[in-house]
């Protein structure tokens, strides 16, 4: 793998928040001030743009630059959150050119740590990062048991919907839905969707 | 929605336009892009002072950028964060071998990106950043306990902030000299307000919430979030007590303190009203006895056309003093 499977995995992140643009706003009109359909749909759609019309065999290189386009298209604090994903993952993997299944969970892993740093989050926070850690574990899981990247791909997936729906289980913490305490536990929490979506995204980028 | 306007989707870059030709001895921008405003007297060696932050708010955030205050500053849409981009692009401009200090409201979209710039800053530029955020509406969260984040809101009281940092960089001191300065001046300000109207953002077109003919919202933040307290409303006197009563317990402020008053209008309030309540703060001050060294009276930090006000009080050492007193020229602000 090298560029072009990250250019296709843009492609699809760029897609499924496309497909999804009304259902996120409607998730985030309950908790936020509903505008995270546009922000995703508009930054994926400008880190893929990005990403596609770069030359750069760099994939540290490519992810960072793609990253710091979604900061400047989509400055809300989920954009700059998923910039900051996308920034450190083009960190840990500058100067790499080719790519093997455990450089993808490294990205995802970097990633992670990107959001959580950036938003000074843990899990079970009610975030995006209870959607994606889950998943990160499975997939790192799945690759270390010999599983196909598909494979993996799709426990991730899976991961990630069970973590997402886990979040009705969760006092939030950060944000607006946080002044509601208590009362913010019932709700689904709109970034756990996204990080959802990224990780259908993901499993779609794997099928030939 | 009755706005003195064009298209909303220009408001931003209409009213910048309109600053720079009102402005053209005190600010200029940079990077092509009128969004990342800066000095324009740039003093060499100085540590360079960059804030930043949604629109909507005028005189903040921009409005003190020029001498002996702020040296650059990244606009966003209205009640929206600047991109890193920006304030990185602002950074580069300011600096001039000192280092730069970031000082900002304490929002998360703008703690996100002002983080990312200052990373970006270090990483491709080589520029020391360093970072003091404000946070000191008493209203919005009860006060930090040890080893937790403040997760107050900042409002007005950055004006404080602004000005003592500000002073401190125009007598040279070193980049983190003045962020201690700054740090000092947010941990003795503390700001409460009240609402009796609502803000319209110009591309949504209505007002986001309601607040009754007959009613207030005390400690409403300057975005419209929700404040402490939604009644009738009472005489200037009557509110003036209950927000000062909640302010100066909260540091404390104690008989035998000096105190800096900040009466801030919230945009759709008449100076008349606010030097109503500036009376009765000295009156309510006196009784305590907490001294007042200076008032600054009117609009400082806004939000749209909301009606309202704000009251902060920054306690003052002989440092602080110093600084307020230090002479600055913005196309907000002059301090002679």
């Amino acid at each position: 793998m090298n560029r072009i499977y990250i250019v296709r995995l843009l492609k699809e992140i760029q897609d499924i928040m496309d497909e999804n643009r009304d259902y996120l706003i409607e998730l985030d009109s309950v908790v936020g001030d509903s505008d995270l359909g546009l922000t995703m749909s508009d930054g994926f759609a400008a880190t893929y743009k990005a990403a596609a019309d770069s030359d750069e065999m760099d994939i540290g290189k490519l992810l960072y630059n793609a990253g710091k386009t979604m900061s400047t298209a989509v400055p809300s604090t989920m954009g700059t959150l998923m910039a900051s994903g996308l920034m450190q993952a083009g960190k840990v993997l500058k100067g790499r050119t080719e790519l093997t299944d455990t450089d993808i969970a490294d990205i995802f892993e970097a990633y992670l740590e990107g959001v959580a740093n950036r938003g000074k989050a843990k899990v079970g926070e009610k975030t995006f990062l209870d959607g994606f850690d889950p998943a990160v574990t499975a997939l790192k899981e799945a690759l270390n048991n010999g599983d196909t990247l598909a494979d993996g791909a799709t426990k991730a997936r899976e991961a990630a919907e069970k973590g997402f729906k886990n979040t009705t289980n969760m006092v939030a913490v950060h944000g607006r839905a946080a002044t509601r305490g208590e009362a913010s536990r019932t709700l689904e929490d709109p970034g756990a969707a996204v990080a959802m979506l990224i990780m259908k995204a993901f499993e779609n980028s794997t099928v030939e | 929605m009755k706005k003195i306007i064009n298209q909303p989707e220009n408001y931003v870059n209409e009213m910048l336009e309109g600053l720079y030709i009102a402005h053209p001895d005190l600010i200029t921008y940079t990077n092509d892009d009128l969004r990342c405003l800066v000095t324009a007297n740039k003093k060499e060696g100085k540590v360079g002072i960059a804030t930043g932050g949604g629109s909507g708010h005028l005189p903040l955030f921009l409005g003190y950028v020029g001498k002996g205050m702020l040296d650059g500053c990244s606009v966003g849409d209205v009640f929206q964060s600047p991109s890193a981009e920006q304030m990185l692009a602002v950074t580069k401009a300011i600096d001039s071998g000192a280092g730069v200090l970031y000082i900002y409201g304490n929002y998360n979209g703008d703690i996100f990106n002002f983080d990312m710039a200052a990373e970006m800053a270090d990483f491709e530029e080589d520029i020391p950043v360093e970072s003091v955020v404000a946070g000191e509406d008493v209203a919005s969260a009860g006060p930090t306990k040890e080893g937790e984040k403040n997760t107050r809101r900042g409002v007005a009281g950055i004006f404080f902030v602004y000005k003592c940092a500000g002073g401190a960089a125009d007598a040279m001191l070193n980049l983190a000299e003045v962020k201690r300065v700054a740090e000092k001046a947010a941990d003795n300000v503390r700001t409460m307000g009240v609402a009796l109207t609502p803000c319209i953002v110009p591309r949504v077109g209505k007002p986001g919430f309601n607040i009754e003919e007959d009613e207030m919202e005390i400690g409403m933040g300057i975005h419209g979030e929700t404040g402490i307290r939604r009644g009738k409303i009472e005489p200037a006197d009557q509110i003036v007590d209950e927000m000062l009563e909640k302010i100066i317990n909260d540091i404390p402020y104690v008989s035998g303190n000096e105190v800096a008053v900040l009466v801030n209008g919230l945009g759709a309030t008449p100076l008349d009203e606010q030097y109503i309540v500036t009376r009765r703060i000295n009156q309510y001050l006196k009784d305590k006895g907490i001294k007042v060294y200076r008032y600054y009276v009117g609009e400082y930090a806004t939000s749209l056309e909301m009606a309202g006000f704000s009251i902060s009080l920054l306690k003052l050492d002989e440092e602080l003093k110093g600084y307020l007193d230090a002479p600055a020229q913005t196309p907000f602000f002059v301090q002679l």
